[in-house]
C-alpha cells in the first residue's frame, strides 16, 4: 500500500502544478529525512560546573582531554541516518510547496513523468520495444531531473525523493503493481 | 509634529518606489530562471534566459545567453512546449 502511494509521488512532482485537486495537504512531515548529519557535538551539555579533573588545579602529567575527544569523535562521524519511513503524503505536498521549482517546471516535469508511464503501459501491454533496462535508464535520468533541481535549495526534499527512489521504482518495474496503481 | 508625519510620509512613499521594482525584479528573475529550467528539461541548448516577454498568460518568448530565442508556452493539452524561434 505504501508503495502505491510511492508512485502517487512520482505523478505528485508536477502536483504542484497541477490544479488544486488534493486539498489535503498533510501536515509538515514530522522530519522525514531532516535530521541533518551534524550532530551539534559541541553541545555545552550543562553550565553545570565539569569534572574534577579539569577543575583540579593540581597539573596532572598526563594529559586527560585528548582521550575524550578522541572517543567522541568516531560517532560524529557520518553515520548513515536509516532510511525514514517514508510519508509520502507530506512529500507530495512538499513538491507543491517548494519554491524551489517554477511552476512550468513542475508542469514541464508532470508532462516527463506521465510520458514515462505511458512508456511503462506500453511497455506491460507488449505494444513496445523498449526493455526494461530502458525504462529503468529513462527514470533514473528522470529522478536526476528532479534532484538537480531541487538540491540546491531545497535538500530537505531531495534527500526525502533519494529516499524513495528504489521504492517507486519497485512500484513501477512490478506489473501488478503497477497496473493496481494505474487502476 | 506636522513636520513628523510629513517626513514620516515621505519616508514611506520613498520606501514603497523602492520595494515595488524589487518585487517585480524578483519575480522577474524567478521566471528567467523557471524558464531556463524548462528549455533544459526540453534538451534544448540555451544556457541562461537572460530575457523574457510575456505574450499572453503562460506564453513566454524567452532569450538566452547564448542567443537562442524559444517561445514557451503551455498547450490546451497541460503540456508545456518549447519552440525555438528563427
Amino acid at each position: 500500500m505504501r508503495v502505491a502511494h510511492a508512485a502517487v509521488l512520482l505523478l505528485a512532482l508536477a502536483a504542484g502544478c497541477s490544479r488544486g485537486q488534493r486539498d489535503a495537504q498533510a501536515p509538515e512531515p514530522a522530519d522525514v529525512v531532516a535530521q541533518s548529519a551534524t550532530p551539534q557535538s559541541g553541545t555545552p551539555q550543562s553550565a553545570t560546573p565539569q569534572p574534577a579533573p579539569a577543575a583540579t588545579p593540581a597539573p596532572s602529567a598526563r594529559p586527560a582531554a585528548p582521550r575524550p575527544a578522541r572517543e567522541a569523535a568516531p560517532p560524529v562521524a557520518k553515520k548513515p541516518v536509516p532510511a525514514p519511513a517514508l510519508d509520502l503524503n507530506a512529500l507530495e505536498a512538499q513538491l507543491k510547496e517548494t519554491k524551489a521549482i517554477g511552476l512550468f517546471t513542475k508542469i514541464t516535469l508532470k508532462n516527463q513523468v506521465d510520458d514515462l508511464l505511458d512508456k511503462f503501459r506500453e511497455y506491460y501491454q507488449g505494444k513496445s520495444k523498449v526493455t526494461m533496462a530502458d525504462l529503468r535508464r529513462a527514470y533514473d535520468l528522470l529522478m536526476m531531473k528532479v534532484l538537480s533541481l531541487l538540491q540546491d535549495e531545497d535538500q530537505r526534499l531531495a534527500s526525502a525523493i533519494v529516499s524513495s527512489r528504489e521504492a517507486i521504482w519497485g512500484l513501477l518495474a512490478d506489473p501488478i503493481k503497477f497496473a493496481t496503481f494505474q487502476g | 509634529m506636522n513636520t513628523v508625519t510629513v517626513a514620516l510620509a515621505r519616508l514611506l512613499l520613498v520606501a514603497a518606489v523602492f520595494a515595488m521594482p524589487s518585487f517585480a525584479a524578483d519575480d522577474e528573475e524567478a521566471l528567467k530562471k523557471d524558464l531556463t529550467a524548462v528549455i533544459a528539461l526540453h534538451g534544448q541548448p540555451c544556457g541562461e534566459v537572460v530575457a523574457v516577454k510575456v505574450l499572453a498568460q503562460d506564453d513566454y518568448a524567452a532569450t538566452c545567453k547564448d542567443k537562442n530565442k524559444y517561445h514557451v508556452y503551455l498547450n490546451a493539452a497541460g503540456r508545456v512546449i518549447v519552440e525555438k524561434q528563427k
